[in-house]
């Protein structure tokens, strides 16, 4: 899942970064309202984290014209608790939910989760394939005889892999929800991912396994 | 680890002495006999590959005072003859190496030597031990070749990488402290840990695959 966050105070948005990470999301973040506006309008983000006050353009300014462009994205801001008004007009403009300052990292998290359980896309905790079970809350990657804990993007794509198993998803997919803006990231990364996930399949005697179409994409399968 | 003596006046004065008495050259004598073959597979290797499966190995005797009490735990009678014919583990060589591949490499070589018999091996690898250890396990019965007869005994070699040690090696500090406050919390965050480095060895030898291929 990829997350936008606009937050100008440089100690607390590379805290915020570090501790979404550790849960397993893409993170972009922006330090201003015109980078914010910018990053909205140019990639798909599955969350958008904004702070009110930022230079250049102010988290409800930005907000305004995500929905005026058309972006749908679950918004979540980040107000001074003084500031009711701001909740009100961020509220109104379509913000989905707000946050006031200081906040507990749990209550981000948390509602981060309530925003994106909103989604038409409606995945659940627990996943399971054939004997393969992937668990959300603690990432990890079981069968009934041993269990592995996946890295961040190992995660991202073996979620991906379960949730969409009758379609073949493409490297250039993969590369958009779980990479996204990472400029270093060269396009063969996604083949090393799924090597990492084959192994493990392989490791834990799976019933399923990634089959690959050339130049289509990938896809979960039983193994034969 | 250990330093072979033959100096038998010394050999009687230590607790190893004086517990496993002649079976003790015995034990040491099958040390020497699978590290050397350890070391040749190195060096076979070393020079066919370029690469060293083996990072170290560890080897010992298990202690008088470790053994007695294992067979006092097991109900056995409390003699050298017991350890070295009813425990398997009286002579023992701790292998580590790099790679989850060089692991089953030098356990096939092992099992292939034609006068080893293997008496038990345990994968933990493939079926990790339900607090996460894992690891390589071969009991193998070595000839040991005297004057006018042939006497078996047994060795227990443990298989393993760098990280499946340092995790096995923090794990054994549990077993030896009483009382250890959140005693839950670290066997589940123990059971994490041995989970996050299994996944991380796979994605090295992943890795190190995609490095040799170029070659």
């Amino acid at each position: 899942m990829r997350i936008l966050l606009a937050e100008d105070e440089k100690e607390l948005s590379k805290a915020l970064v570090a501790i979404l990470k550790h849960n397993h999301y893409s993170v972009d973040a922006v330090y201003d309202g015109q980078e914010a506006l910018d990053y909205g309008l140019l990639e798909n983000y599955d969350v958008i984290i904004l702070d009110i006050m930022m230079p250049k353009l102010s988290g409800l300014e930005v907000l305004d014209k995500f929905r005026k462009s058309g972006i749908a994205t679950p918004v979540l801001l980040l107000t001074a608790k003084t500031e009711v008004e701001d909740r009100i007009t961020g509220l109104d403009l379509g913000a989905d939910d707000y946050l006031g300052k200081p906040f507990a990292m749990g209550e981000l998290l948390a509602r981060v989760r309530a925003m994106t359980r909103r989604q038409s896309e409606f995945t659940p905790n627990l996943m399971e394939t054939g004997n393969v079970r992937l668990d959300k809350s603690s990432f990890e990657l079981s069968t009934e005889k041993a269990s592995f804990r996946l890295g961040n993007k190992e995660f991202q794509m073996m979620e991906m892999l379960m949730g969409n198993q009758k379609r073949l998803i493409s490297t250039e997919q993969f590369m958009e929800r779980i990479w996204g803006n990472e400029a270093e990231a060269e396009i063969n990364v996604v083949w090393v991912y799924i090597s990492y996930l084959r192994k493990k399949l392989a490791a834990l005697e799976a019933d399923v396994e990634i089959k690959v179409v050339r130049g289509v994409g990938y896809t979960l399968e039983e193994r034969i | 680890m250990s330093e072979f003596t033959y100096n038998t006046r010394s050999i009687d004065l230590t607790p190893e002495g004086e517990f496993y008495k002649e079976s003790l050259v015995l034990l040491e004598g099958a040390l020497i006999e699978l590290t050397s073959r350890l070391d040749i597979f190195r060096k076979y290797r070393a020079m066919t590959h370029d690469r060293d499966p083996i990072e170290h190995y560890k080897f010992r005797v298990k202690s008088a005072g470790s053994m007695k009490e294992k067979l006092k735990r097991r109900g056995l009678p409390v003699t050298s003859d017991s350890a070295l014919t009813k425990i398997y583990d009286a002579a023992g060589i701790r292998v580590i190496s790099t790679f989850i591949d060089d692991v089953y490499a030098i356990a096939d070589m092992l099992k292939q030597q034609s006068d080893l018999v293997v008496v038990e091996e345990k994968d933990y690898i493939r079926n990790p031990k339900p607090n996460g250890y894992r690891s390589y396990h071969l009991i193998v019965e070595v000839p040991m070749h005297l004057m006018d007869s042939i006497s078996k005994v047994y060795c227990e070699i443990q298989i393993r990488t760098i990280a499946m040690d340092c995790w096995a090696s923090l794990e054994h500090q549990l077993k030896y402290k009483q009382n250890i406050v959140n005693q839950e919390l670290i066997v589940e965050e123990l059971k994490r840990c041995a989970d996050e480095i299994a996944s991380t060895d796979l994605n090295m030898q992943t890795i190190r695959d995609m490095i040799m291929e170029q070659e």
